[in-house]
């Protein structure tokens, strides 16, 4: 209970940010990839980091007025470009030129840090970033921003979703197009700047798309894909939360793999749920012949893999080993496996003693008496030692795991590729029996029908 | 014609003389390295080093004119343990094999040095970087300066067996007013003696050691990995536990879990410097011990008058 609630009151403001993250870089997404430029949010947010680092050099704090005046002006350098940029589209894409402002801003936020080393931090920042960490006053401050922004895009919500859309711009002048989009991307550069400074820049990335591309998953009218992914968006946040703090994982790419889950999911449902109850049987049928096969031809692969190669990594034999409980020692004789099992309990037991004498240094540190250099050094010797008779011991285990997997090679490894060749066979024979069942099925259905 | 031949022998002397005296070129890795050189050497060597100040030593991307430092040196100076890595590639293409490992132009400062927190490759390692061979942060012991000063010391008098006695006597001046301030600094920590604190990354122990304090805990247990919720939850309980004093932070990581965990505790946050020049005060090896030593026990002593 106590767990609970300690994490609710870790976790309430981290919360509170994604939403009010998500309520904005979710619509901003549905823009973007419109627009089919979902790089512009880390050309822009480097541009910015590029200003910051430029007025750091200078002389100026980062947050402040003349810290955050560099970092807009370079965010508005970028908007224009972006903006002066749609017109190349018909002979490259546009893509092409977010990509290479990316790249040169990030390029040049390096060769500007290395003459005031000491702004480092700053771009070390923007890439990790860290949600859990937000307190309140920032919070307040990006959603007053954001409601400004949100406020001001759904008051010109007409030429800038236009503009937007795929017919583009037909029937507006050219300095009517550019003054939108200067608009669009300059409140989309401000956005982003405010949202990596906190938040690093994977999570931005993904908050920024994969919301509005599960959206589109399942509607093209604005207002459903605009309630989908936010609802998709907050409940990822929330089980990304969730998940980072129960298993202490760190938050931010924790949640970007959730974000990821949910268009998993998303695109899941989208194939398996929301269609009509036949079609959703012919699917689930394909899908399962699909895991059949390919379970056989993991199956396959892998104890070639272990004929071929016994004693390099066997990443499916080691999961049926942990799974069956069965180890290498099975296959080990009775000496041999003792050995096996000691050598084990011997690394336990030497890192434990490494532990024991670094407990002990430190303590020392702080009370009773002091430890000695000559005391110093004789600890790091025998934890010198204890290390590299772990080492051994390690060695000893590689080595009869090597002599038992040679011996699993014939045992497990033959005839598991006699059983998955087998099956790989009849399966995809018998699935393509089927399959012509059901065409024939379906052409007379066809044929009824007309 | 007699004129100008007399010019060309009095130049060539000159030159002669000139390089005979020439001051020893030497390269430290770090600013630490570079300054405790400058001390042992005084005006007999001119010393750069390759990490600028400020800048992380571990993540540390050279450049070509690293290589072009390293061609022109006389003697080589780095910290080892795997801290300073990236020089073995950097020697390998410069091919001068006197400041290569075993070279007589060659120092690890490590030498002789007694390690801290000795962990095996492999094991999980929770206190920060990849320490292998014990944890390289040793500099952060004044102490040690009097070993890492003998090594360059017997290195510097090889090269320049003519500048002995200068050597020794710098060495023995530097030393001299390096106990004093030592004096000065174990009195104003020795009240604090056993005070918590919890850092960024693990880069004090053997600070902590020479002062007697007590680091319970890290806040970045991974380099580069966001600390995840969970495990600020357990430090902060931790904190309360053990009643930490501050925070304490390197410079060159970013500040917002740092100052994050100093508000929710109540304790300010420290900015130690790690290395000379990494921050304003720390100009000398001295000046990064006064101001840490300084900075620590300000808010201790705030903290209980």
């Amino acid at each position: 209970m106590s767990g609970i609630s300690e994490m609710l009151t870790f976790l309430a403001l981290p919360f509170i940010a994604s939403v009010v993250f998500v309520l904005i870089h979710a619509y901003l997404g549905v823009h973007v990839l419109r627009r089919k430029i979902v790089f512009a949010d880390l050309a822009l947010a480097q541009l910015s980091a590029l200003g910051a680092s430029v007025a750091f050099a200078n002389g100026y704090d980062v947050t402040s007025p003349a810290g955050f005046a560099y970092a807009f002006v370079f965010t508005a350098i970028g908007a224009a470009l972006l903006t002066l940029t749609r017109n190349l589209a018909r002979s490259v894409s546009q893509e092409a030129v977010v990509g290479i402002l990316y790249v040169v801003a990030t390029a040049a936020t390096i060769l500007v840090v290395d003459r005031s080393p000491l702004g480092a931090e700053h771009v070390k920042k923007i890439l990790v970033g860290n949600i859990v960490t937000v307190d309140v006053a920032v919070i307040a401050k990006f959603a007053a921003l954001y409601a400004v922004i949100g406020l001001l895009h759904w008051w010109v919500r007409r030429p800038l979703l236009s503009l937007s859309s795929e017919r583009g711009p037909e029937g507006r002048s050219r300095l009517e197009v550019w003054s939108w989009d200067f608009v669009f991307y300059l409140s989309f550069g401000i956005v982003v700047t405010s949202s990596v400074a906190t938040a690093g820049v994977l999570l931005v990335f993904s908050l920024l798309i994969v919301p509005a591309v599960i959206g589109f998953t399942f509607s093209d009218k604005l207002s459903f894909v605009l309630l989908i992914a936010w609802s998709a968006g907050i409940a990822a946040s929330a089980a990304g939360l969730a998940c980072s703090y129960a298993f202490d994982l760190p938050t931010g790419a924790t949640m970007v793999t959730a974000l990821a889950g949910f268009l998993v999911l998303a695109s899941l449902s989208k194939v398996f749920i929301v269609v009509d109850a036949e079609r959703r049987r012919a699917r689930l049928q394909r899908a399962a012949q699909t895991a059949v096969v390919a379970a056989f031809v993991c199956i396959l692969v892998s104890s070639m893999w272990l004929i071929i190669n016994p004693s390099g990594d066997q990443p499916l034999l080691a999961l049926l080993e942990r799974a069956t409980g069965l180890g290498s020692a099975t296959f080990l004789s009775s000496s041999e496996g003792d050995t096996y099992e000691s050598a084990a309990r011997d690394i336990v037991r030497f890192q434990d003693e490494v532990d024991r004498l670094d407990a002990m240094e430190k303590s020392a540190r702080y009370q009773g008496p002091p430890l000695a250099d000559d005391e110093i050094r004789r600890i790091a010797s025998y934890q010198q030692t204890f290390n590299e008779m772990t080492r051994g011991e390690q060695f000893v285990r590689n080595v009869l795991q090597t002599k038992a997997r040679t011996r699993e090679r014939w045992i497990i490894g033959l005839p598991a590729a006699i059983i998955a060749i087998a099956g790989l066979g009849l399966s995809t024979r018998w699935f393509s029996r089927r399959r012509r069942g059901e065409g024939d099925d379906h052409s007379t259905y066809d044929s009824a029908e007309v | 014609m007699r004129a100008g031949l007399r010019s060309l022998v009095i130049a060539a002397a000159l030159l002669a003389a000139a390089s005979a005296s020439a001051a020893l070129r030497v390269v430290a890795t770090t600013t630490d390295l570079a300054a405790l050189t400058t001390a042992v050497g005084g005006d007999l060597v001119i010393v750069e080093s390759i990490v600028p100040a400020g800048i992380d030593a571990e993540a540390f991307e050279s450049r070509p004119g690293d290589l072009d430092k390293l061609r022109q040196a006389d003697l080589v100076v780095r910290i080892g343990l795997g801290y300073d890595f990236w020089l073995d590639a950097l020697v390998v293409r410069v091919g001068n094999k006197r400041i290569m490992r075993g070279g007589d132009a060659y120092v690890d400062a490590s030498a002789g040095i007694p390690l801290l927190e000795i962990r095996g490759q492999g094991v999980v390692n929770e206190g920060g970087h990849a320490h292998g061979v014990g944890n390289p942060h040793y500099w952060l012991d004044p102490e040690y300066a009097i070993i890492i000063t003998a090594s360059i010391a017997e290195a510097l008098v090889r090269r320049a067996p003519e500048h002995r006695d200068r050597i020794v006597a710098n060495r023995e001046r530097f030393l001299a007013e390096l106990r004093t301030r030592l004096q000065k600094w174990s009195e104003a920590l020795a009240p604090y003696a056993g005070a918590t604190f919890i850092a960024y990354h693990n880069s004090w122990p053997y600070f902590a050691r020479r002062f007697r304090l007590n680091v319970v805990g890290y806040i970045e247990p991974k380099e580069g990995v966001a600390p995840s919720p969970a495990h600020l939850a357990r430090l902060i309980s931790l904190a309360r536990t053990s009643q930490v004093k501050a925070i304490l932070h390197e410079p060159y990581e970013p500040e917002e879990t740092s100052r994050f965990m100093a508000q929710k505790l109540g304790v300010p946050m420290l900015k130690l410097a790690i290395s000379v020049g990494s921050m304003p005060d720390a100009r000398d090896y001295l000046a990064l011990f006064d101001y840490n030593v300084a900075t620590v026990a300000n808010a201790l002593r705030a903290r209980n008058p």
